[in-house]
């Protein structure tokens, strides 16, 4: 399904779609972009529909574990005054009010306007349901014209939410086009960028290396990689603190880029290691008896896994893991490289002394995002900013790694920002004065 | 393996209910065979209380310990030893978390008498020369994956007149060559004889997609086959719809829905299952199928989702008599093709299949797929 200037089109029109979709797109460029009011006041009425369950089917549909709690979250982030002060923390106050740069004396002032970048091709992978409509509001926001590519597994849902949005608000129909390409469709894709001047990329190594193959080295790319997270701990951590941490990892399953895939310990004391493990199991355990799986494929998985590991227990006794059940496990291990977890209840533990914390770490500059740091209070800033120096992007304490804490930037950056651009116009009055 | 013998040797590869009694006997003979030649079977065969002359009855299978897939991925198993095994063929991972499956003569002697019962039900076997285009590896001493044996096996159903590879060795790597395969096609769509593929699901749906944009539509000759294996999910996410498929190959090689074949079928559970004119997998007479509740491993009834316990007498070489995949399926009854046997459909992968991450690197550990065929 297509959707194009509000209207829905079968998939198999894509081709002329496309054809026609350069006029269309300068004619909407010809025009001012909507401003954040009408988008934000948009989004807040399409806020309020979700909260009344205008979308419950769909999200029904996902068969995802926590939906209730996705709903709200979803619901909150949509809110006027969430939305305002999302722009205002990453854009500041009046962002789109053009001004004149105060130079020292001497030097011509110039006019300055934030515009739009122009139009956004956002390829949104499918690691969270309803992210390409977020993305999409992103783009609004900022009055760019959006073109999304809907990631194959996307189940109906970022369509009717786009839907919803256009009911509500009429005038935005020019500035969205929706496109269920698929991946394989190189040529239609690339098609896109070209009329892009932003491909907005989400997704695994893969996803962005193809799109840095086929863009145009002159376009913009605004990559949201994915990332790898860790808990680091030292001293004596308060046990509602480890049972926070335990909470964290069963229930986000370890797939986000902010899930602990690593417990550090602040040590090199592999004896510590596994005390730890000892004492932290037992939290582990009952979290995610709390927490068990409901879909017929999870429980089918766990139910292989523990028969597989019991019938290699038999074959091999060193195979027999302590701290560890079908459920979830800690793995510990001497080595101290930042590294994905196999998932689902199942992470490492190991040694980091802090004094080898930075090197360590930046072996894995390119994937760091957020440290989940339990420590004693008076070592709280000093080990925060080793994190931050060694290039952690976000720091929180353990139990909230996956928080959406308010105003936060994303991966180092605030992503408004990255849609928009400052463009200067000379006025002529100052270069007169100049000479 | 007296009873193997017959049971390879039935004239009809569906008569499931005329076989249960040879497929039993052969059962118990392969479960005795691994018990007293394979440690590690014994080991788990003594663990679950189980020994092979309890199988006095159809219904024994459900008792019979199963090994996981995984398992024999992780752990190397053989009846015989490996010196004196003709074939050793890995599952096609790439981690290095590979299962190694030996063959022993008479394994490979059962298969092809299998192999040649199933597919003449296709009317695959000819005495008619063909071309093949191969949608997969080409032949090569360092590549071990059954995938690649199985698709040149493929090209011995016929004489072949020549062999196009889409992934040809060179200078000591594979190399994707699509341009050359689409010269083939369109070179031998003008020849007497006809043309067979063989391989990926992807490729081919790729390859046609590619030539139509193109504009290259070819009527392939009369009795062109495109055979299909290795899964619809293989390199790409996206998942093709079939009768999109069907239509496709229609537009661009002038194939009827009738010309295309799909086989099933893993390393480890090396039995071919070739669809019907239906495109249904039916459980052929050298394999029982049990499917088996995701909570208590007990069988489950015919419709009933759950996970996939394949039975299979034929291979002596290696413990494969009862494995566990890590597919969900369903076993269906009643086709309209008339073949009396259960059809078994496969739902996809236990646990991963609806899993969205974004943690650096999870999505392609969890969408490492392994080539089933």
């Amino acid at each position: 399904m297509i959707l194009a200037n509000g209207k829905r089109f079968d998939s198999s029109m894509q081709d002329s779609i496309l054809e026609g979709l350069e006029a269309r797109l300068n004619e909407t460029l010809a025009k001012p972009a909507p401003k954040p009011e009408t988008v934000i006041a948009a989004i807040d009425a399409l806020g309020r529909r979700a909260a009344e369950g205008a979308f419950d089917e769909q999200i029904a549909a996902l068969q995802i574990d926590g939906a209730e709690q996705y709903k709200e979250l979803a619901a909150r982030l949509l809110r006027r005054d969430y939305l305002e002060f999302k722009v205002r923390t990453e854009l500041g106050q009046d962002f789109c009010a053009d001004s004149v740069t105060e130079p020292p004396a001497g030097l011509v002032k110039l006019r300055v306007l934030t515009r739009p970048l122009g139009v956004l091709l956002h390829i949104a992978a499918g690691n969270a349901d309803g992210l390409p409509a977020f993305s999409v509001a992103e783009g609004l926001v900022t009055g760019n014209i959006n073109l999304l590519k809907l990631p194959q597994a996307d189940n109906g849902l970022s369509l009717a939410i786009i839907e919803a949005l256009l009911e509500i608000e009429p005038s935005l129909s020019d500035y969205i086009y929706v496109f269920d390409t698929p991946s394989t469709d190189l040529a239609a894709i690339k098609e896109m960028a070209n009329l892009s001047d932003g491909v907005v990329v989400w997704g695994g190594e893969t996803a962005v290396a193809a799109v840095r193959r086929f863009a145009h080295p002159g376009t913009k790319l605004i990559e949201w990689g994915h990332r790898l997270s860790f808990a680091y701990l030292s001293g004596n951590i308060a046990e509602e603190e480890l049972e926070a941490l335990a909470e964290h990892i069963v229930t986000t399953r370890q797939l986000l880029c902010s899930s602990c895939q690593v417990i550090y310990l602040d040590t090199a004391d592999m004896g510590q290691i596994r005390s730890f493990c000892d004492l932290f199991y037992p939290m582990l355990e009952a979290a995610a008896l709390r927490h068990q799986p409901q879909t017929i494929g999870a429980v089918a998985a766990l139910t292989l896994r523990s028969r597989t590991d019991r019938l290699e227990a038999l074959l091999d006794p060193k195979t027999a893991r302590p701290w560890s059940s079908p459920l979830c496990s800690l793995i510990p291990k001497e080595d101290s490289v930042l590294e994905l977890s196999p998932m689902f209840g199942n992470v490492f533990v190991k040694p980091l002394a802090r004094e080898q914390l930075l090197p360590v770490l930046r072996q894995k500059k390119q994937y760091l995002q957020t440290a989940g740091l339990g420590c004693n209070p008076e070592d709280r800033e000093a080990l925060t900013q080793l994190l931050v120096r060694a290039g952690v992007t976000r720091v929180t304490f353990p139990g909230s790694m996956s928080a959406s804490l308010p105003g936060e930037a994303h991966d180092g950056e605030y992503p408004l920002r990255r849609y928009l651009s400052t463009v200067n116009v000379e006025l002529k009055d100052s270069w007169d004065s100049e000479f | 393996m007296r009873a193997r013998r017959k049971l390879f040797g039935h004239s009809d590869p569906y008569d499931t209910a005329g076989t249960e009694e040879l497929f039993l006997t052969a059962a118990r003979e392969n479960c005795a065979y691994a018990y007293s030649h394979c440690p590690e079977y014994k080991t788990i065969l003594d663990a679950e209380g189980f020994s092979p002359e309890r199988l006095q009855s159809i219904d024994n299978l459900a008792d019979l310990p199963f090994l996981p897939t995984a398992l024999l991925k992780r752990r190397r198993m053989l009846s015989m030893s490996r010196r004196r095994l003709p074939v050793v063929v890995t599952s096609s991972g790439t981690s290095g978390n590979a299962s190694e499956i030996g063959f022993s003569f008479g394994d490979l002697w059962a298969g092809l008498k299998m192999v040649l019962r199933v597919c003449r039900q296709r009317h695959l076997i000819s005495p008619k020369p063909c071309h093949y285009v191969v949608f997969g590896y080409q032949p090569n001493r360092k590549n071990r994956t059954g995938a690649s044996k199985t698709a040149f096996g493929v090209t011995l159903f016929t004489p072949a007149l020549s062999r196009t590879y889409a992934l040809r060795w060179k200078d000591g790597n594979y190399v994707l060559d699509l341009k050359a395969v689409q010269e083939a096609i369109v070179r031998h769509s003008r020849s007497r004889f006809p043309l067979r593929f063989m391989g990926f699901p992807a490729y081919a749906w790729f390859l046609m997609k590619q030539m139509d944009e193109q504009g290259i539509h070819v009527q392939l000759p009369k009795g062109s086959k495109l055979m299909l294996g290795g899964g619809w999910k293989q390199f790409y996410t996206e998942e093709v719809d079939k009768p999109v498929f069907y239509a496709l190959a229609r537009k661009v090689l002038g194939l009827e829905e009738t010309d295309i074949i799909e086989f099933y079928g893993a390393v480890e559970h090396p039995v071919l299952y070739c669809d019907c004119e239906q495109h249904h997998f039916h459980v052929p007479i050298y394999s029982r199928v049990l499917i088996r509740d995701v909570r208590t491993l007990k069988p489950v009834q015919n419709g009933t989702p759950g996970l996939v316990n394949l039975i299979t007498p034929m291979v002596c070489a290696t413990p494969l008599l009862s494995v566990m995949t890590d597919d969900l399926g369903v076993l269906h009854e009643g086709c309209a093709c008339g073949r009396r046997s259960p059809y078994l459909e496969i739902l996809g992968r236990v646990g991963l299949q609806d899993v969205k991450t974004c943690a650096a690197g999870a999505a392609e550990l969890l969408n490492r797929t392994e080539v089933s065929l």
